[in-house]
């Protein structure tokens, strides 16, 4: 059976499939503002490892700029998982108190004074903002002797708090949306949400051409091109998902399954906000849907996987890759 | 022939920022002093005038801009190379409208400085 049969567009749009719109733009923003903090991280690293002439005053703004992103994020995790409001708080009122002990501290206390008439041969000691930067690096991502207290540590931990609250909210897993939503059998579809508008060029889908989806295209289209898919008599291989688009935009998910998928991606002709996020449980070996240049973590609730800035390119080749793993393959198996 | 050593100037209140970029830039040969202040390094430069001034834009009593000023007044083939902060595009303009040669922002690498020094080099020596 073609791919493209399987895509059924859903055109009705009653009040638990807006949800599950609002639901899914909000997780996308919890995304960008985690995209946000990791590009802090990295050029932080940058910094301290490219022979940069830098001063407090950069430390002091990357330190600020975390906090600022945190905050974000935790908003954003607070709205998809209000229960988790007060645990993400407290946490995150330790990481400030942190921010706030480098800032006032940072080992910047040293001696300051350096003098331009002196041959500088003392450039081998470590100077305080370096030190600063250090320490701040270590609070990003910490030693594996000090787990749990990091910013990534605590990132990971709002992505599991929000993921485990949509999993037990399950908008889209309700009966009344079956019955007037999507359908009473929805058996192994893709049901395509217009996110915004755009995802479609036409209501009926026959080829590629008719997906105004740029993420969405590239990730059918060498299910499309290649072998039909066989209708699995395996009930775990058989998948609903639930498909949210726009043009430059997809969000894929598990929708009546034994196993939990997620991705999210973004894929434009701009660089800095592409992106490809992927959530997977434990039942799927995750680095044989992706290709080698995802960051891969794993955590007791699921994995999660990322790979952020990538060339249009490399994200339409991602995309195509991890859509005919998703599909040619059985996903035990992998 | 080899080329005439260039004189230096490097002013930063943070001291890092000297300390860092006068092994940098004596790399090529060239002659570095630093400060970390505006007024010991104007005072220096009544004294004897540098090819070359590298300044920060913000600075307590006097500025980068003042210290450009003064600059161009005493010496005008001095090439004046002002290091911009954050959220300082505006000062950065004014700089530039004032008679400074360019403007790199921090954090930079010293290469990406050695070139605009380069370049600022050639017009002295057109």
């Amino acid at each position: 059976m073609n791919i493209l049969e399987k895509l059924k567009i859903v055109k009705h749009k009653n009040p638990d499939i807006i949800d599950f719109c609002i639901e899914t733009i909000r997780f996308r923003k919890l995304l960008e503002n985690a995209q946000a903090l990791l590009d802090l991280f990295e050029d932080g690293y940058e910094k301290i490892l490219g022979e940069y002439i830098l001063d407090r005053h950069y430390v002091t703004s990357l330190i600020d700029n975390v906090v600022e992103r945190l905050d974000l994020m935790i908003y954003d995790a607070c709205v998809l998982a209000p229960e988790s409001g007060k645990e993400l708080y407290t946490q995150y009122d330790k990481h400030k108190l942190k921010a706030e002990e480098l800032l006032g501290g940072g080992g910047y206390s040293e001696e300051k004074s350096f003098d331009n008439n002196k041959d500088s041969s003392d450039l081998n000691s470590v100077d305080p903002e370096y030190k600063l930067l250090s320490e701040v690096l270590k609070w990003f991502k910490g030693d594996p002797s000090d787990p749990g207290e990091t910013v990534m540590d605590f990132m990971l931990q709002i992505y599991v708090y929000v993921l485990k609250s949509l999993e037990t909210k399950n908008i889209l897993k309700s009966e009344a949306l079956f019955k007037s939503g999507i359908s009473k059998d929805p058996g192994s579809n893709i049901y395509l949400i217009d996110l915004w508008k755009d995802a479609v060029v036409s209501p009926k889908i026959r080829t590629l051409d008719d997906i105004n989806s740029i993420p969405l295209k590239y990730f059918l289209m060498d299910v499309y091109n290649g072998r039909a898919l066989q209708d699995s008599k395996n009930e775990k291989k058989a998948a609903t998902w639930i498909a949210a688009a726009s043009e430059y935009s997809l969000s894929f998910n598990t929708l009546k399954s034994d196993f939990q998928f997620r991705l999210e991606a973004t894929a434009s002709d701009y660089k800095k906000s592409n992106f490809i996020f992927v959530f997977a449980d434990h039942s799927v070996k995750i680095e044989n849907i992706l290709s080698s240049g995802f960051h891969i973590e794993k955590t007791d609730y699921g994995q999660l996987a990322w790979s952020l800035g990538a060339a249009s390119e490399t994200i339409e080749d991602n995309l195509i890759l991890i859509g005919r793993n998703l599909f040619h393959r059985d996903l035990r198996q992998m | 022939m080899e080329a005439k050593k260039l004189k230096i100037m490097v002013i930063d209140d943070e001291n890092i920022v000297g300390k860092r970029l006068k092994p940098a830039l004596e790399k090529s040969g060239d002659i570095v002093e630093t400060f970390e202040n505006g007024e010991s390094a104007l005072a220096r430069f009544d004294e004897e005038p540098f090819d070359i001034v590298v300044t920060d834009i913000r600075m307590e009593k006097i500025d980068g801009i003042e210290i450009l000023e003064r600059v161009l007044a005493k010496s005008a083939h001095t090439k004046v190379i002002m290091i911009t902060g954050y959220a300082t595009v505006e000062i950065a303009r004014e700089a530039l409208s004032k008679g400074a040669f360019d403007f790199i922002a921090k954090p930079f690498k010293p290469a990406d400085l050695r070139a605009i020094i380069k370049r600022a080099s050639k017009e002295l020596r057109a």
